[in-house]
């Protein structure tokens, strides 16, 4: 090979790698916006769920073939590493969705901070959605602390309790406890008849990972400060009564030895525990899984239990809820088709059954368990009647950029060392409160 | 004698890892100096120095220590393990009379496994009522928090960690042993020597380069740990499981403070090389001292 040909041969493979390289930076992006033939084009990521998916791609469809002058691509939220980090990366890479859905209200709060989303309540058609959806009362809990509404909360899911009714049976208890004393008594009567098994088995409640607070303490705070807020803005507001309560009533059930904290596979299935916090997405695992488990039979369902003397009615439960949202980065023409493909689907009560019927997830409405459109689907779906009916006592998440951090020290102060018997109840409140307050200034 | 022609022909040859090295790796740590400097959480229009209060504040958060010492912690308990069992591992394949190579995939393959399944199973096994922990409730009066106590959590992580390595370690060892020459050993039968001074004055002295080889590798790992402790213990209990890659996603992606989490990750990289020098230099005059090197 003479000299030329092997410098031309060096240079077309040192130029060759090169542009590999530089290829593998470009962000080819997605085309968003209104193109030459008029039509808009809005980018929605759905959460990154089957079902989800499934319910956004078809209604989609729908909407495009009445609004030929949208086109909404539906695909899924990257779950690597999270779902909210997909989220960050994407508006950070400046290839933000026009708008998604699974956004609670703490990652909402931290990206309205960041003045990534758009006050949903600024945009034409708000007031039109949220009367067509008969969702007044929904959305006053979601409102922010500017006083604007972020999110559009699709599925507001009031968190139940569910107790092995099969073994509250063999005690001799008929009926689920509502109260502490009586879910004391319970452990007692457990205890005595089954050493080896435990009320509450679940290991979360060892585990400071912030969102599995929801999931334990929130439940049993909001049931115990009547839905009192734990945050507004910058200022913790929780009810320090309704905290040490609820801690005080862990403490008592360790005492009893009724809560394992232990990793445990299917401890409710499996009669370990005989009372745990259960969401509608349960029962199609079941279904599958556990076909045993029989609404009624081997389980029923119950609002969280309430301090003593407290009333029992009507009682306040952690909702785990979720919305839609729209990015500040999208265009004015896509925010307007992000809006009018929001009226379409919430205009007609048949999508948010679809919704339903597809997810499991009660749709937040007001009107979810007086509305005709649903009342089959209830009647043919017994065991999700409970969420329906739950959904006006139903607290969603705090809306502080910091949930996260926050909820972490209620389980690093307070929930995880009681669980332990590592400090006692007002130590524990007093701690979490001194860090968050320190947090929050 | 080098001409400038050669020399653009060279730097030519090795722009494609310049530019890789350029954009993969200079750019990011620039940007990510820069951005340890500041407040953004990557997506908020305002940006605000902060000086070098985000490396203040990262020295004195119970995380940032937590992750500095669970690193030692881990590193206690995992490179012993590693390098014992690689070194049995590699002994034993050594020793075979044949299928040497099918013996070494099958060792290897742990490597190549997903940290997540391979957790994702541990923690099954781990589980309460798993048929292992059952056995030890009821015929040993054992109940083991394997994944709630500090001590076990950090033990149970670094064993599956050494599990995946043994392998891929056993991997390098193997062709230590396979490069000592077999007539030392028959000079030495001949001598009468004892199998432990046989260890100690020849097996160990010319498998060094690769014991050391490997010494380094898994300090490495132990400064990297992380899948198998965000799917098992998620940095806890209480900090007891949380290493510097922990601490970095948490901060990031959790909290979504990406100019503190950058704070963190420098931090994390100045420890790291600097461990890993102070070890290596410990190694080497190790070596030394001993005449192995």
């Amino acid at each position: 090979m003479n000299r030329a040909l092997k410098k031309g041969a060096s240079l077309l493979f040192a130029a060759t790698m090169a542009v590999s390289v530089l290829s593998g930076c470009g962000n080819k992006g997605t085309e968003q916006g209104a193109g030459n033939d008029g039509v808009t084009t809005i980018e929605f990521w759905a959460a990154p769920n089957p079902t989800q998916q499934v319910y956004w791609e078809a209604v989609a469809k729908e909407f495009e073939k009445e609004n030929p002058e949208i086109k909404v691509n539906v695909s899924a939220i990257k779950e690597s590493p999270s779902s909210e980090a997909s989220i960050q990366s994407a508006i950070a890479g400046k290839s933000a969705p026009t708008m998604s859905e699974n956004i609670n209200r703490g990652f909402a709060a931290q990206l309205a901070e960041s003045k990534a989303l758009v006050p949903l309540n600024e945009l034409e058609g708000w007031d039109e959605i949220v009367s067509a959806r008969h969702m007044t009362e929904t959305v006053k809990g979601w409102t922010f602390a500017d006083g604007n509404q972020y999110v559009l909360p699709i599925y507001s899911n009031p968190m139940l309790f569910g107790w092995r009714l099969d073994i509250l049976k063999e005690l001799g208890v008929n009926e689920p406890p509502k109260t502490y004393s009586e879910m004391l008594d319970v452990a007692k009567k457990l205890k005595e008849k089954y050493p080896e098994k435990y009320v509450w088995a679940k290991a979360d409640l060892a585990d400071p990972t912030a969102w599995k607070r929801w999931f334990d303490f929130f439940m049993l705070y909001d049931a115990a400060s009547e839905g009192n807020n734990f945050i507004e803005g910058n200022n913790f507001v929780a009810d320090d009564k309704a905290g040490i309560n609820v801690l005080t009533f862990i403490d008592n059930l360790r005492k009893e030895d009724a809560l394992l904290a232990k990793q445990v596979t299917d401890p409710f299935e499996t009669g370990l525990g005989i009372f745990t916090d259960i969401g509608p997405w349960t029962f199609t695992y079941w279904a599958e899984k556990f076909p045993e488990m029989k609404y009624g039979e081997t389980f029923t369902l119950a609002a969280p239990p309430v301090p003593d003397g407290m009333s029992t009615e009507n009682v306040k439960t952690f909702a785990d809820t979720k919305g839609l949202v729209i990015y500040a980065s999208a265009t004015d023409e896509q925010k307007k088709a992000a809006m009018e493909f929001m009226k379409w689907i919430y205009s007609d009560p048949k999508n948010d059954l679809e919704w339903l019927e597809k997810t499991s997830l009660p749709p937040a409405r007001d009107d979810l368990a007086t509305n005709e459109a649903f009342t089959t689907f209830f009647e043919k779906n017994p065991v999700l009647q409970p969420y329906a009916e739950a959904v006006p006592n139903a607290i969603p998440s705090i809306d502080n950029a910091k949930y996260n951090e926050l909820q972490t020290y209620i389980g690093q102060h307070a929930v995880n060392p009681v669980v332990k018997g590592e400090v006692d109840p007002e130590k524990g409140w007093n701690e979490m409160k001194k860090a968050i307050e320190g947090d929050l200034k | 004698m080098r001409t400038t022609k050669s020399n653009g022909l060279g730097w030519l040859f090795a722009s494609p890892y310049l530019i890789y090295a350029i954009i993969f790796f200079a750019i990011p740590l620039v940007w990510s100096l820069y951005l340890s400097a500041t407040d953004w959480d990557l997506i908020s229009p305002e940006i605000n120095f902060e000086g070098i209060s985000n490396y203040i504040k990262a020295l004195q958060s119970p995380g940032v220590q937590a992750a500095f010492f669970v690193t030692f912690k881990f590193m206690a308990v995992f490179v012993p393990l590693v390098i014992v069992s690689s070194i049995i591992v590699a002994a034993i394949i050594h020793g075979l009379p044949k299928f040497k190579g099918i013996f070494l995939i099958g060792f290897f393959l742990p490597y190549l496994a997903s940290g997540v399944v391979s957790s994702l199973i541990v923690k099954g096994l781990l589980s309460y009522n798993s048929p292992v922990n059952a056995f030890l409730r009821t015929k040993l009066g054992l109940d083991i928090d394997w994944l709630g106590s500090p001590f076990s959590a950090l033990c149970v992580v670094a064993v599956i960690i050494a599990w995946k390595f043994t392998g891929y370690y056993a991997l390098i060892l193997t062709s230590g042993f396979e490069s000592i020459n077999s007539e030392i050993y028959e000079a030495a039968a001949i001598d009468g020597v004892s199998p432990w001074q046989r260890f100690w004055k020849i097996t160990l002295p010319l498998l060094y380069p690769a014991i050391y080889t490997v010494l380094i590798l898994s300090i490495g790992v132990t400064f990297g740990i992380f899948t198998e402790v965000y799917q098992l213990t998620g940095g806890g209990p209480n900090y007891a499981t949380n290493t510097w890659q922990m601490e970095i996603f948490t901060q990031a992606f959790k909290n979504l403070q990406a100019g503190y989490a950058s704070a963190v990750a420098i931090i994390a990289s100045v420890v790291t090389f600097i461990s890993i020098f102070v070890i290596r230099k410990l190694l080497e005059m190790w070596g030394k001292r001993n005449g192995w090197v």
